[in-house]
């Protein structure tokens, strides 16, 4: 049968007709969108954080009763203290590299600011986080020079958390160097961090993530600037690196270790994340993307909620459709209608409704996006989605008529005399 | 035309089996007009299905068209059914969906043929049923004779040799019914064979040859006009009360 003759027939049930292709149509519009959402949390979640990740793991502590001024006796005392800290953890025999840092990639806990190209510039040229650590920094974390050098330990200052002495040099990510000096001639150039002292760039490291993971650093991912400066403050981070698959073990002693070198500090063992001072770097991944990750499972189950309504409506209606016209299944039978011409019967139906649903599906989908794009800053949605969408669609809704329509072409052409 | 020879219809449930037809035989050669009349569940529209290939049989040999058709698959069964037999029923069995012009129209796409050779059958066989003017009328819209009468132009539309058709007139009035059967006679002058099942002996009369079915079992009441002509009473006062 072809399509003139189906379309009219459908004339005569346009009340389920148009409920499915609406459904068809909503369904579409809904999971491309979540679709293309998970894509975008995947994107996130997948981006390289820049260091080594590998049995890495990291510690912030405190001290109880420790120097609590600015002066430079109270910040010398805690510089030493944080010295002292680090020489304790490089000694375990199942660590490999000891390193005090203010914050980590994906570790939600930024220092940033903008950077000028030139002295009390009014608005910044990029935006960029800090991190502050020494010569060890780099290859402690497994940062990769691009250019020019590294710190060097006479490059290093320490100062209290409130100071002001910023060292004369930085080490600059590649995204932040071809976002202020787009020629590629970054290395020895001179920038103004923090509308504060000028810092000439001498190196610059392939990638090194910002430490928030959330939306709001999507804009300057990448820009982050390395300042050979030990923080010194009434609590200190570690990022250790335990010798391959002695991560756990490493994760033990550290704290005893202090603990034994310095009984007078905080190393909190929590249930929870925020409650817990150590934490592997995987732990604290999973942590950073916990909501992308979230999101897209919901959205997920969604999609796939949605897919399962919609093909079981098409299960449920085709059913229906079989069952009420199963006399004229029969008569079709008697006057010559092969099996197949039945079963091609209800797939082009099933087409046509799918059809029609997956154009107005399709401009919904984009409709959809644009909203969201005006509403939350959503960004363009592929067509590519759409596509997809469409042909998921259409391919479900054969998968969802074959068996009904399987039934119904095993309706005996008796029917037409037998049943009434 | 279409030869059964001890042919048997079995219908078996959990609980029963009943006997539709046993030891059934018939023939009827090209060209024949057939009346066949019998009791209420005598076995006569299990005939008529079997005959129309629209249900198998339990036992026996039917030849149509000089061909075995018990080893026939599906699809050739669906071929000879779109092409050699039109049907009409008692019910009028057109689709409820379509319009009258679809309708005639269904068993001729099956057959795979072109819109312009199909526009114009339609066109004759609604012509010749006096319905020209309905072909955008739902079946619905018409009444029992004109549903009849569609009815029989979609089987006449596709040119079958073999008309089969089950109380034609049942459900009809007397005038309708007269309409009706002028025409299956025009038709059966047209060169076609015509199987017929009927309660009325006014109509069967008019056949060219009478079956009885009785109990399953065909029973030839006359092949011979004059044979015919006499027996009609004595067969009409048996009838009596059979329907
Ligand atoms: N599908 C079926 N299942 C069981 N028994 C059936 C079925 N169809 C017909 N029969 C039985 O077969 C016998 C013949 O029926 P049928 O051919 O319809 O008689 P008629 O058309 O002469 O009234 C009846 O006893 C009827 O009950
Ligand atoms: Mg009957």
């Amino acid at each position: 049968m072809t399509l003139p003759p189906i379309l009219a027939a459908l004339k005569k049930h346009k009340a389920g007709v148009m409920l499915i292709t609406l459904q068809i149509a909503l369904t579409l519009a809904i999971v491309c969108n979540a679709v293309f959402i998970i894509g975008q949390r995947i994107d996130r979640i997948e981006r390289p954080s820049g260091i080594n990740e590998n049995n890495l793991f990291l510690i912030t502590q405190s001290w109880v009763g420790a120097p609590t001024g600015d002066d430079a006796g109270s910040v010398d005392k805690l510089d030493a203290m944080q010295q002292e800290d680090v020489a304790t953890l490089r000694n375990l025999p199942d660590v490999e590299s000891a390193i005090s840092i203010n914050t980590l990639p994906l570790l939600n806990s930024t220092w940033s600011g903008g950077i000028g190209l030139k002295p009390d510039q009014q608005s910044s040229t990029a935006q960029a986080a800090f991190y502050f650590g020494t010569d060890e920094m780099i290859p402690a974390l497994g940062l990769k020079l691009v250019a020019g050098r590294n710190f060097t330990r006479s490059d290093v200052n320490h100062m209290g958390f409130r100071g002001h002495n910023r060292p004369p040099i930085v080490i600059v990510t590649k995204a932040l160097a071809d976002k202020l000096f787009p020629k590629g001639d970054a290395l020895g150039k001179t920038i103004y961090v923090d509308r504060d002292t000028p810092s000439t760039i001498v190196g610059i490291v392939e990638r090194m993530q910002v430490p928030s993971p959330d939306s709001w650093a999507n804009d300057w991912f990448w820009n982050s600037v390395l300042i050979p400066t030990r923080l010194d403050a009434g609590f200190a981070r570690y990022a250790v690196r335990s010798k391959p698959g002695r991560l756990d073990a490493a994760m033990r002693e550290a704290p005893k270790a202090l603990f034994a070198s310095n009984p007078m500090r905080v190393i909190e063992t929590g249930d929870n994340f925020e409650d817990t001072s150590v934490h592997s770097f995987a732990d604290i991944r999973t942590h950073a993307y916990r909501a992308d990750r979230g999101m897209a499972i919901l959205m997920g189950v969604i999609c796939l909620i949605l897919l399962c309504v919609t093909a079981a409506g098409i299960v449920g209606l085709t059913s229906f459709w079989v069952g009420q016209r199963r006399k004229q299944i029969g008569i079709r039978r008697a006057l010559g209608a092969t099996r197949n011409d039945i079963l091609r019967y209800f797939q082009t139906e099933n087409l046509m409704i799918a059809g029609v649903g997956v154009v107005l599906g399709a401009i919904l989908a984009v409709g959809l996006n644009l909203w969201m794009m005006k509403q939350f800053a959503m960004d363009r949605m592929s067509l590519l989605y759409v596509l997809v969408g469409v042909i998921a669609l259409l391919v479900l809704g054969q998968g969802a008529v074959f068996a009904p329509a399987r039934r119904a072409s095993r309706v005996s052409p008796v029917e037409a005399t037998r049943s009434v | 035309m279409l030869k059964m020879t001890h042919l048997s219809k079995v219908y078996r449930t959990e609980v029963v089996e009943t006997y539709a037809l046993r030891d059934f035989n018939i023939d009827v050669k090209e060209g024949e007009f057939v009346a066949v009349m019998g009791p209420s569940g005598s076995g006569k529209t299990t005939f008529l299905t079997i005959a129309g290939l629209l249900e198998s049989f339990t036992g026996g040999e039917y030849l149509l068209d000089g061909v075995d058709v018990s080893n026939l698959g599906d699809n050739a069964r669906s071929k000879i059914r779109n092409e050699k037999i039109g049907f009409v029923f008692q019910s009028f069995n057109l689709i409820p969906d379509l319009n009258v012009h679809d309708n005639v129209e269904v068993p001729l796409r099956y057959r795979g043929m072109k819109s312009a050779e199909r526009q114009q059958r339609i066109k004759d066989a609604l012509e010749r049923v006096g319905l020209a003017s309905r072909m955008k009328h739902y079946p619905a819209e018409l009444s029992g004779g004109q549903q009849q009468r569609v009815a029989i132009a979609r089987a006449l539309a596709g040119s079958p040799r073999l008309l089969l058709a089950d109380e034609p007139t049942g459900n009809l009035d007397t005038q309708m019914a007269r309409s009706v059967m002028e025409l299956l006679e025009e038709i059966h002058r047209g060169g076609a064979t015509i199987v017929m099942v009927t309660h009325d002996p006014e109509l069967a009369t008019r056949a060219q040859r009478s079956v009885h079915v009785i109990d399953g079992q065909a029973v030839d009441i006359a092949e011979e006009p004059r044979f015919h002509a006499q027996s009609r009473r004595a067969e009409a006062a048996a009838e009596g009360g059979a329907h």
